[in-house]
């Protein structure tokens, strides 16, 4: 492997890294932190190894047969269930990416003391000019790369010395203290939503198309899904112990925006505060934009229209209207004023309803002939395809009674 | 259809009657109790230097409209009358926080550190008057 591959894999995971948190992360990690201290981190170990499983085969699809995912399930699962995934993805996209901007805009009122209302419009323009301007590549990287500025929280966990005994205790599961059973079980489906978010994959497949993947990427595919989702998930483990070692001890339940920042604020002072306000910008920033094109990437492989960043937006016409128009939908409910951290929470719990109708077609897509040949899923992927799918419907059906039952967590 | 319905119900949710029981009451003492634990936080930061002064005023904002909110919607609420009085006290409470939140980041850093004092004493309040609705 010669260095320039070796450098193009590095800039992957490292972008992958910064890009793996988005705002559900940011908030359900926190939370469970404050609420169970480290007693929820063996979620974030299933959820990781969730996406990896399916983003590695949503990103083998595309190499393989040169298709997005989206454009697959409707020709694999026909019109009607292929209606239903569309509509219920692009209410979660909807929503995700209007918790997205609500975050850019929180993180920078904290930042310039300048008005919400004036922030969210200024944070969409910026976050539209960059989508519009910049190469579908460099988006993915100049996000992931300042979203890197989030390492500051798996810093300040080391430097609040947590007790690592009872941090290595977190990653079985078993009896928890701290809440009742109900909150516990709704922290775990937030847990898992909030990591296997649908328009991660949607979003990596045709990605994936975009950047004309083949077959000699499949090694590229494999440890871009496997060390870069990792490696991003040490992100979710340091929001839980910092939250767990600050948060918790002093009764406070993070429920703004701006309370995860106080972590490295309190360990590092300015320089903290400010790492872990761009962090967040630059990680929630990436994700609106990958939530609207995802959007726009379904809508497009659905309906059969041109698609992709890399074609001139005339020439793919539909495909940018698409996810202008998914901007500007998600800037009018943000400007309703409704609470982003609440929208989050809906967000995520939603797209849990909808995982099934994402990772069912992927599953027997991955596993058809007649598409994959050779490189259909082995033993191991079909295991655990089959694992998480069962995982999957479970917290699907438990997701909305327990946002019910528990009042969003508040027990 | 599920999704869509459970949406409706959530955002219409919001608001809420006058007549407040027990677990309502708690609920509203541990949000309290998390605001003024944070502010505390935020003012013994902010007595350290450690934060900036457009983030102490924008966090500490934030929180003192969360604590008006309660402090609001507690002056209007009835309850059992064996509750009454632990209502009141959290009203009077929750009016406290919200006024000391409003003064951080504009105290001096012995006045932030009495601030952090008075949240931190608010804090146990809270969670005290929130036993006896427990």
């Amino acid at each position: 492997m010669n260095l320039k591959k070796v450098l193009a894999i590095a800039l992957g995971i490292f972008s992958a890294i910064g890009g793996f948190v988005d705002i559900g992360d940011l908030v359900f990690n926190t939370q469970a932190g404050a609420t169970f201290r480290f007693q929820l981190l063996w979620v974030v170990v299933i959820g990781v190894l969730g996406i990896i499983v399916y983003s590695e085969m949503c990103g083998r699809v595309s190499a393989v047969a040169k298709r997005p995912v989206f454009d697959l399930v409707r020709e694999r699962t026909g019109f009607g269930a292929g209606l239903a995934t569309l509509v219920a993805s692009e209410v979660v996209n909807l929503m995700t990416c209007a918790a997205e901007i609500g975050g850019v805009a929180i993180c920078l009122q904290l930042l310039s003391g300048l008005p919400y209302r004036l922030l969210i419009p200024v944070g969409v323009l910026v976050l539209v000019v960059s989508a519009w301007v910049l190469p579908f590549r460099w988006i993915e990287r100049a996000f992931g790369y300042l979203g890197l500025c989030l390492l500051v929280f798996a810093v300040a966990a080391i430097k609040l010395h947590p007790a690592w005994s009872q941090v290595a205790r977190g990653f079985v599961p078993g009896s928890h203290t701290g809440g009742s059973l109900l909150v516990y079980l709704y922290f775990v489906v937030g847990l898992l939503g909030a990591a296997m978010t649908p328009y991660e994959v949607y979003f990596y497949s045709s990605g994936a198309v975009e950047d004309g993947w083949g077959l000699k990427d499949l090694g590229l595919n494999k440890v871009t899904a496997i060390i870069g989702y990792a490696l991003g998930g040490f992100l979710s483990f340091a929001l839980m112990i910092v939250a767990g070692m600050l948060f918790l001890p002093r009764s406070i339940s993070p429920q703004f925006l701006g309370t995860p920042a106080l972590g490295p604020e309190h360990v590092f002072g300015r320089v903290g505060l400010l790492l872990a306000l761009v962090g967040i910008i630059f990680a929630v920033g990436g994700a609106a934009i990958e939530t609207s094109f995802a959007g726009a990437y379904n809508l497009a492989q659905f309906f059969g229209w041109r698609w992709g960043k890399k074609e001139r937006p005339a020439a793919a016409s539909r495909f940018t209207l698409s996810w202008l128009a998914i901007f500007a939908l998600a800037l009018l409910v943000v400007m309703t004023g409704y609470d982003p951290v609440r929208l989050t929470e809906y967000s995520v719990i939603f797209s849990v309803v909808a995982l099934p109708l994402t990772y069912l077609p992927i599953l027997l897509v991955a596993n058809d002939y007649t598409y994959m040949g050779a490189h259909v899923n082995g033993k191991l992927a079909n295991f655990l395809g089959v694992f998480y799918f069962v995982v999957i419907l479970v917290i699907a059906v438990a997701a909305i009674p327990l946002m019910l039952i528990t009042h969003g967590g508040q027990g | 259809m599920l999704v869509l319905g459970s949406i409706l119900v959530m955002f219409a949710g919001c608001g809420g009657g006058r007549l407040l029981g027990a677990k309502a009451l708690l609920q509203q003492a541990k949000s309290l109790q998390s605001e003024a634990a944070e502010g505390a936080l935020l003012a013994q930061d902010t007595a350290a230097g450690r934060t900036t002064i457009i983030y102490t005023r924008e966090q500490s904002s934030v929180l003192a409209k969360a604590a008006s909110l309660i402090e609001l919607s507690l002056s209007r609420a009835t309850t059992v009358p064996a509750i009454e009085p632990d209502l009141r006290r959290l009203a009077e409470l929750a009016g406290r926080v919200r006024a000391d939140l409003g003064r951080i980041g504009n105290a001096s850093a012995d006045e932030e550190r009495a601030l952090a004092r008075d949240l931190q004493a608010a804090a146990q309040a809270s969670q005290k008057i929130g036993q006896a609705f427990g």
